[in-house]
């Protein structure tokens, strides 16, 4: 990994383009380096104004350090300067979901579904959220879509702030007709998560976001959505240097239970969580029913 | 140690087999030509690691056996004391079977390594 960020920082000195600066940022932070990745960004930020993923990437760092609010408000300006941006449209939903904004949420995701009507992913988690109760959005949605917007301060990390679902409803995506998945869809994870020894399961998608779950607290459903994704994806790469390139199942077993994943492509992952009396075979039909359903069995 | 993971090759449905530290280096192995077992070793090494820290984070205690699938067969990591066997599985195997078969060969590796 050393040797491509070398390559990618004398990419951008030599010919800088805005996704050689978001790789070279995404590749700092994987290093564990978001003091490097942020210089990266802001310096990217000032080349290229209009690159939102650079944001969203700040965000993301703000969100490590858990600061929420600013990475609120620089994913606003990464939906401001890239109103097509699929990430941060997904992040600042899975924000707002956390603070209980739904409807403002559902906005998000129904933008996403103008630009990628075919995610089933943001599909079955506007299905999910249709189905939850939530607080009601409290301001009425205005349109962004792509109009030209005044430069915006970025955030720095001690930046005071609004609460994640005050600071969005400027930027708040018109309310537009989703296509969501029948709910139906997701019936297949309730029959799952109804076996014996099952304590839980959810569907997570390629970035380790959490689509639906079921009968885990919401602060499990986050933490194991992303270290089943990283465990996942390890496990493609250990596979692939045995000459296989196509994880379908990984099974963790530990003293007092066990982690399965099932997966088709890695787009989506379906993660449970047994008891170790639970066989995967068992379970394997029912989770690529529940792939099969949402689209990407 | 190369003598015992042989006779583990031996065992129908097994495809190699190695044995790794902890920080994914490899101790011994015993794999089909082609396969590249530094690249293995260091793959699973932080498979583990990350399967360590699923299992810390969600109460699963500690990592007992971790085995991930594809279409053209399975590789099963097995603790081996303090250190990971890693088993490569030929894709018509029984993957149950075969970890069941591999647990006496964990016992004495461990032995091994304790001596």
């Amino acid at each position: 990994m050393e040797s491509e960020i070398e390559r990618l920082r004398k990419k951008v000195e030599n010919f800088p383009s805005a996704s050689s600066y978001n790789r070279l940022a995404e590749l700092s932070r994987l290093a564990g380096d978001d003091g490097d990745a942020e210089r990266v960004c802001r310096k990217c930020i000032k080349e290229f104004p209009r690159n939102g993923q650079a944001y969203v990437i700040l965000a993301e760092i703000r969100l490590a350090q858990n600061k929420k609010p600013d990475a609120v408000q620089l994913l606003q300006i990464a939906i401001e300067r890239d109103p097509r941006s699929y990430t941060a449209h997904r992040l600042m939903a899975d924000l707002l979901i956390a603070d209980g904004a739904k409807d403002q949420a559902l906005a998000h995701l129904r933008q996403i579904v103008t630009f990628k009507p075919n995610d089933p992913a943001v599909s079955a988690r506007i299905v999910e959220l249709e189905g939850k109760p939530g607080k009601p959005a409290d301001t009425a949605p205005t349109v962004v879509g792509g109009a030209p917007v005044a430069r915006r301060a970025i955030p720095t990390a001690g930046a005071t702030p609004a609460t994640p679902a005050q600071a969005v409803a400027s930027t708040q995506p018109s309310a537009l007709p989703a296509r969501p998945l029948p709910a139906t869809r997701v019936s297949a994870l309730d029959a799952l998560c109804a076996e014996s020894g099952v304590s839980g399961a959810l569907v997570a998608d390629g970035s380790g976001r959490t689509v639906v779950a079921r009968k885990l607290p919401a602060a499990q459903e986050e933490l194991l959505a992303a270290l089943a994704s990283e465990v996942v994806r390890n496990g493609a790469a250990a596979l692939s240097t045995v000459g296989q390139d196509r994880l379908s199942t990984l099974t963790v077993v530990g003293a007092q239970g066990q982690m399965m994943a099932f997966s088709r492509d890695q787009r989506l992952t379906v993660i449970v969580l047994a008891s170790t009396q639970v066989r995967p075979a068992m379970l394997e039909l029912r989770a690529r029913q529940v792939l099969i359903d949402l689209g990407a069995g | 140690m190369d003598e015992l993971l042989q006779q583990l090759n031996h065992v129908r449905g097994i495809g190699g087999s190695m044995l790794l530290s902890a920080e994914g280096l490899p101790i011994a192995a015993a794999l089909r030509e082609g396969t590249d077992e530094n690249a293995l070793a260091a793959a699973a090494g932080v498979l583990m690691e990350s399967a360590a820290r699923l299992g810390r984070h969600l109460s699963l205690g500690g990592i007992g056996s971790l085995s991930t699938a594809g279409d053209q067969g399975a590789l099963l990591i097995l603790a081996a004391g303090k250190s990971w066997l890693a088993v490569i599985i030929d894709p018509s195997a029984n993957l149950a079977l075969l970890q069941l078969e591999a647990r006496p060969f964990v016992e004495r590796i461990s032995q091994r390594l304790t001596l």
